[in-house]
């Protein structure tokens, strides 16, 4: 099920009314939305809800394992044992059909090629987010900074329908004190919650889906066919359109659970507006980065084993962030391109003096370069969209509603944040029957936008 | 445990849990007044299945509440400068909904346009119009294929039209009615040749001699047959254009399989009256041969993976090869004026 869309906008009504109704007796709250977050999920696919209650009852016995091991020896190995049960159910998932090909590839070219069994298994949607929160809930309580839930708690950690399907990515040391007691009634950040629905469906809906429609799909289908000015706006509105598409879901989600007494951390923080890479991602899918430093570049010696050192843990926790994307050379590189401009960055610290605007531009453009791996299916096209950077010719895709779009999208974030801020609290502050007609009124202009009566699906849903 | 906190409430103004349901209420309540009937339309074009039912629990009385007010046509005229894509609202073309059966009692009569003149043993005649606009269209199963035929051509003289449809289909006309899309297709870009690769969300009832069936008997078949026809007549243009119809490949679910099977026997018998003018491409015959899903075929001595997660689409890969078979089926008509890389 997919938020923007008529079976969502019937399910959540119903989802809501009954877990405020139930909340004041969590023995029967927690199951419901246990079952209803299933539900949510079997709209994809029924079988996918064993393969979320296999991780779960996996993740959960090691845990329990864990906690009643007696040497420090047996918890790491309990602990181990899951994390390789999670990135199991992720090779197997997601990575099978990549591996095959390439090693079919590496042993046809030396005439070794023997036919490995090939086989499509469908990709859960979600699966990397998922498996990603089991993993930092076994290792948080293996690291004794998490205690270990009770298994209904765990299930519904791993599947609460808000963030199930595209995060964000949020910790069970964050999200299980939650359930620990029934959410306060008389606190409930209502207004926050609907200005974020409001926001992420303007972003989703009327941006990045215009951005993707009208420009970056038409460039990144057949790039030899655009000249020099459409392939730069098709370079800036991508990254526009992901920035828009990704963060636009994650509000959404934010939103709808605070309206049932969740909070959420924080997943965007105006990332176009960083001057660094390092502050780029402290503000972009902020909760993959710290998952991607405290289970990855944090235990590999972060920065603490020497410069070199230093340089390669950036490398690799970069590069195995850009696979945890996809299965493709392109995610590869991606977060080879990323890796590389954090371990220069470290290097030049200090030694190069350049104006704010200056490091600004820079950041910007190597990030949105690299998302032609990120958005080309292949290397043959990412070539193509850079070759066509060089190719002169006239502008064919310039609409204003297009330019108008980027330049919202991206310039919004290099704005003072503090009237922005306060305008966002006027909204939060409105009285309920003022917020229930914005919300109305947005989804009804946003759902005007939508060509076809259909919604294109979530960028992030493929990882 | 010290390390075990929610993150920080957001600030700002909080509420009750009652102001949110008010809050939930009201959007509830101004979404039936104003636009209860797209609620029921959604439902009614969705897939059978828990989503539909519960959906259309909800949009029949919500539809009722918003077709006794007059405010859903306000609220749909106070839109309509947002609204993206064509306006077919007037356009002419649109399918018969009446599901009047096809011709009287007598004999259908057979024309010259039915036969392909290679079958016939006979010299091909080139098509009257040189190839100058390939319209790529149809369902998402023409997503990727559009792009990849475009890249086929890129470079040469022949412009590529790429205009897929997500989530349409020729049951669900209140999305779209293609009888009037395929017209304003026609209209805009007087293509030369029409690729068409449509059916992936078929299913819905239709109508045949006035009476509403159920997919997927022969009168289901017969009326979609009719509305395939009529766009193939429409994209055909009298003889002076060609269309490339790919027949769908099996889908892995049983039931979508029971469909696209139908979807295929239907198209195949429509295609039959213009056989001098519209080739059918059995994509079913290349990827799943007996209609069994497979996710792989062979290419080259080497398996090869050729659908999408989602058992219904091809992926890449696959769409390279459908671009192959059309491509072929072109140059049969077009000889030269068609790339061959």
């Amino acid at each position: 099920m997919v938020f923007p869309t008529v079976e969502f906008a019937v399910f959540f009504p119903l989802v809501l009314a009954l877990s405020w109704a139930l909340m004041s007796r969590p023995h029967v709250w927690k199951p419901v939305i246990l079952a209803l977050s299933y539900v949510f999920y079997s709209a994809a696919n029924p079988k996918f809800c064993l393969l979320i209650a296999g991780v779960t009852l996996g993740n959960q016995a090691a845990a329990t394992l864990i906690e009643r091991a007696d040497s420090e020896k047996a918890k790491s190995r309990f602990a181990a044992a899951a994390v390789a049960l999670d990135l199991l159910v992720l090779g197997i998932f997601k990575y099978y059909g990549f591996f095959v090909e390439e090693v079919e590839g590496v042993l046809d070219s030396v005439g070794l090629g023997m036919g490995l069994p090939l086989a499509t298994i469908a990709l859960p949607i979600g699966l990397s987010f998922f498996t990603f929160q089991a993993i930092s809930y076994v290792v948080d309580v293996r690291r004794g900074i998490c205690d270990r839930g009770s298994t209904i708690d765990v299930a519904l950690y791993l599947s609460f329908f808000p963030h199930l399907v595209a995060g964000p990515i949020v910790r069970a040391r964050e999200f299980l004190p939650q359930l620990a007691t029934p959410r306060n009634p008389r606190d409930v950040a209502v207004g926050s919650g609907v200005f974020l629905i409001c926001l992420g469906l303007v972003k989703k809906v009327v941006i990045a889906d215009l951005l993707a429609r009208e420009l970056v799909d038409p460039v990144f289908a057949v790039p030899e066919a655009y000249g020099t000015a459409d392939t730069m706006l098709a370079l800036y509105g991508y990254a526009a359109q992901i920035y828009c598409d990704f963060s636009g879901y994650t509000d959404i989600a934010i939103g709808l659970a605070l309206l049932m007494g969740f909070i959420f951390p924080r997943n965007f923080d105006r990332p176009y507006s960083s001057t660094s890479f390092r502050e780029f991602w402290r503000r972009w899918h902020m909760t993959l980065s710290r998952f991607l430093r405290d289970f990855i570049y944090i235990p590999l010696g972060g920065n603490q084993k020497g410069r070199f050192n230093t340089y390669r843990n950036l490398m690799i926790t970069m590069v195995l962030g850009g696979l945890w994307h996809g299965a493709a050379w392109g995610f590869v590189l991606w977060g080879f391109i990323h890796g590389a401009a954090l371990a220069i960055e470290r290097l030049v610290d200090g030694r190069i003096k350049a104006p704010k605007w200056v490091a600004w531009a820079f950041v910007f453009h190597v990030v949105a370069f690299a998302w032609v791996f990120f958005r080309a299916p292949d290397f043959g096209t990412a070539g193509a969209i850079f070759e066509g950077i060089f190719r002169g010719g006239s502008a064919t895709l310039f609409e204003p509603v297009v330019v108008i779009a980027i330049i919202a999208a991206i310039g919004f974030q290099l704005l003072p944040e503090r009237p922005i801020v306060a305008l966002r609290h006027r909204f939060e502050a409105l009285n309920p029957v003022a917020l229930g007609a914005g919300l109305a009124l947005t989804i009804i202009i946003v759902g005007s936008t939508i060509p076809g009566g259909a919604v294109p699906p979530f960028i992030y849903f493929q990882f | 445990m010290s390390g075990m906190a929610p993150p920080p409430p957001p600030r700002g103004r909080h509420l009750t849990a009652r102001d949110a349901l008010y809050v939930v209420g009201i959007v509830v309540f101004l979404l039936v007044i104003l636009t209860g009937g797209s609620v029921r339309h959604a439902g009614q074009e969705m897939s059978k299945g828990w989503e539909r039912t519960l959906v259309l629990a909800v949009g029949e009385p919500a539809g009722w509440i918003s077709d006794q007010l007059p405010l859903e046509d306000l609220v749909a005229d106070a839109t309509d400068p947002l609204k993206s894509g064509d306006d077919l609202g007037g356009g002419s073309g649109g399918f018969d909904d009446t599901g009047a059966a096809a011709t009287d009692t007598g004999v259908i009569g057979v024309t010259p346009d039915a036969f392909d003149r290679a079958a016939l043993g006979q010299e091909p005649v080139a098509p009257p119009r040189p190839l100058e606009t390939v319209l790529v269209t149809g369902d998402s199963m023409s997503l990727i294929l559009d792009a990849e035929l475009a890249r086929r051509f890129a470079g040469s003289d022949v412009e590529v039209v790429r205009d897929p449809r997500v989530g349409t289909g020729l049951t669900k006309s209140d999305i779209v009615d293609w009888g009037k899309l395929s017209v304003s297709q026609v209209g805009k870009h007087a293509p030369d040749a029409i690729v068409v690769a449509i059916g992936a969300n078929e299913g819905f009832p239709l109508k045949y001699a006035g009476k509403e069936f159920d997919c997927c008997g022969p009168e289901w078949a017969a009326a979609y047959a009719t509305r395939a026809r009529t766009l193939m007549n429409t994209f055909r243009q009298a003889g002076e254009a060609r269309v490339y119809w790919l027949l769908l490949p099996a889908p892995r679910d049983p039931d979508r399989q029971r469909i696209t099977r139908v979807v295929n026997a239907a198209d195949a018998v429509a295609a039959t009256a213009y056989g001098a003018h519209v080739r059918t491409l059995d994509m079913s015959a290349i990827f799943t041969p007996e209609f069994e899903y497979s996710d792989a075929v062979e290419v080259d001595g080497e398996e090869k993976l050729v659908r999408q997660a989602d058992g219904i689409h091809l992926n890449q890969a696959g769409n390279v090869i459908a671009a192959d078979e059309v491509v072929e089926a072109m140059r049969s008509d077009y000889g030269d004026q068609v790339p061959t890389g």
